[in-house]
């Protein structure tokens, strides 16, 4: 079953300042499935991260069409859950508050959304954190709120907008192995972006690659890695090492295809 | 060590500690007669005026009228001012329309209203009150823009994609999300109201603080005039005390949205 399907998307806006028109996106297709979990990598600036706002909602494209759940993008939605790099957590709500905002939304009662919003904490390891507020909470902890926060609402995508970054490296790994688990046991379909690409190949099923302004799908590429995955096992796997240096050769054009993986 | 640490954390000695030296230096400077006594009144003369206007029932009820006009005041002016900071900061054509209206008013001091509102008005409370809507609203309107400007999109995008309304997101995200803002702001306009009323009084007034501050100066009154001096500055203290620091603590400071609150209590 397909989650999304994104055809022919376009997207050029005009700069503020110089009045000059920009092409964001030249032409991205690709699809989701249901339950996949997809990275979108490219050199910093290439627009992965317009590609997530269109998806989201938030800005407008230009042409093509953005398909989540047989229903055509058109505004934000609930089916649609952003995870900010930002973390973007409502700094005066509780713990709780935040992870049964969206629960609210719905108009689900009181005692549902609590008791489904202290299932996914514990799932995501903020059990006893409930009372808190953001700002008392850790970074790493902060963006598993973020997850939570998504996850509690079952979107038919969960969207990652380079979640991990502004986070220092240790944390970083332990949140990806974390996410991994997490993934592994409930299976929500998820639209990463990062420019990691070792975080990229870890994570993901499929790895969708871009070239640089104007952006369009290089490559995408399959990560033959089994799972349950760790981190300790995929740094030491060959197919871990060949799809990375695979993903590292069509960042830097070069059509050389190390340990083609198709 | 200990005792005194305890001593000095003591929330009446932290509130009145700082203001020993101050009366002391008051006192001294009276003590000492540098300054003329009819120009400088001790603080136990000023202490026996309060006294004796509190016996006759002039203290209080003028700072009843002060209290009621400030209270008249700032209640149309919070009632008028913070729903026109939202229409300005939320709709782009409410902005475009009135922005250079706002900060023109604004320019217009207080004060200088007062010769035109005795005019429409005459020396009533209607007078009082509009001098002090005026001064209020205006920097609570520009303080609400600015705090609905100061919420981060992302909030509002996370929020709209965990299918919360254009409603919804107004109550549950601009609101507290500008309240930094809306906060000082209420701040800034209550400290512009309270000077605005003892302005108005002296000028319109009949009763009040303000007023019984100038007539004492007409009879040459000094320590009554001291006294009021003192008054306003211990209500603006107990307002803060009481309403604004606890409202800042509770909300904001908690939230960590700002940093902590420099505490009156």
């Amino acid at each position: 079953m397909t989650a999304m399907v994104i055809d022919n998307l376009h997207k050029r806006y005009v700069d503020r300042y110089t009045g000059e028109e920009i092409v964001a996106i030249g032409d991205v297709s690709f699809s989701v499935h249901e339950g996949e979990f997809v990275s979108i990598l490219g050199p910093s600036g290439c627009g992965k991260t317009t590609v997530l706002n269109i998806v989201a909602g938030f800005i407008e494209k230009t042409r093509g069409t953005v398909t989540v759940g047989g229903t055509e993008v058109t505004a934000p939605g609930p089916d649609r859950g952003v995870v900010f790099q930002s973390h973007a957590l409502f700094p005066w709500k509780t713990v709780l508050g935040n992870v049964t905002f969206g629960l609210r939304m719905k108009g689900m009662d009181k005692a549902r959304r609590e008791q489904a919003g202290r299932d996914v904490l514990e799932l995501v390891g903020l059990s006893g954190f409930e009372r808190k507020y953001p700002h008392e909470l850790s970074g790493g902890m902060q963006q598993r709120l973020g997850v939570a926060r998504v996850l509690v609402n079952e979107p038919a995508v969960m969207l990652m907008d380079e979640p991990f970054a502004s986070i220092d490296a240790q944390t970083r790994r332990k949140l990806q192995q974390d996410l991994t688990a997490l993934f592994e046991l409930r299976r929500p379909t998820v639209f990463f972006v990062t420019h990691d690409i070792e975080e990229a190949v870890f994570l993901s099923d499929r790895v969708v690659v871009l070239s640089g302004r104007p952006s369009t799908v290089r490559d995408i590429v399959e990560v033959p890695l089994p799972r349950p995955r760790n981190w300790h096992a995929a740094v030491e796997s060959t197919d871990f090492r060949t799809t990375v240096t695979r993903i590292e050769s069509l960042l830097s054009g070069e059509e050389a295809h190390v340990g083609d993986g198709s | 060590m200990r005792i005194a640490a305890r001593v000095f954390a003591h929330p009446v000695v932290r509130t009145l500690g700082p203001f020993v030296p101050v009366v002391l230096l008051w006192w001294l400077i009276a003590r000492s007669g540098i300054v003329n006594e009819s120009f400088f009144a001790g603080p136990g003369v000023v202490w026996s005026e309060f006294i004796d206007l509190v016996r006759k029932g002039i203290l209080p009820s003028y700072l009843s009228d002060s209290v009621t006009r400030l209270a008249y005041g700032v209640g149309f002016g919070l009632l008028l001012g913070i729903p026109l900071g939202f229409l300005v900061g939320l709709n782009r054509w409410a902005r475009r329309l009135t922005w250079p209206v706002l900060i023109f008013f604004q320019a217009i001091a207080d004060i200088a209203w007062l010769p035109i509102v005795i005019v429409w008005f005459g020396f009533s409370l209607t007078a009082v009150t509009f001098v002090i809507v005026y001064t209020i609203v205006f920097p609570l309107t520009l303080g609400v823009v600015a705090g609905v400007d100061q919420v981060p999109d992302e909030l509002v995008r996370a929020a709209r994609s965990m299918g919360a309304s254009r409603f919804r997101v107004f109550l549950e995200v601009i609101v507290p999300g500008s309240l930094p803002a809306v906060a000082s702001g209420i701040r800034t306009g209550l400290g512009y109201g309270w000077r605005a009323l003892i302005a108005a009084e002296i000028i319109v007034g009949t009763s009040g603080i303000g007023f019984m501050m100038f007539d004492a100066r007409r009879v040459g009154d000094v320590a009554e005039v001291f006294l009021g001096m003192i008054i306003l500055g211990i209500l603006w203290y107990a307002l803060d005390a009481l309403v604004l620091a606890p409202f800042e603590q509770a909300t904001v400071e908690r939230w960590g949205m700002v940093r902590q609150v420099e505490t009156t209590r």
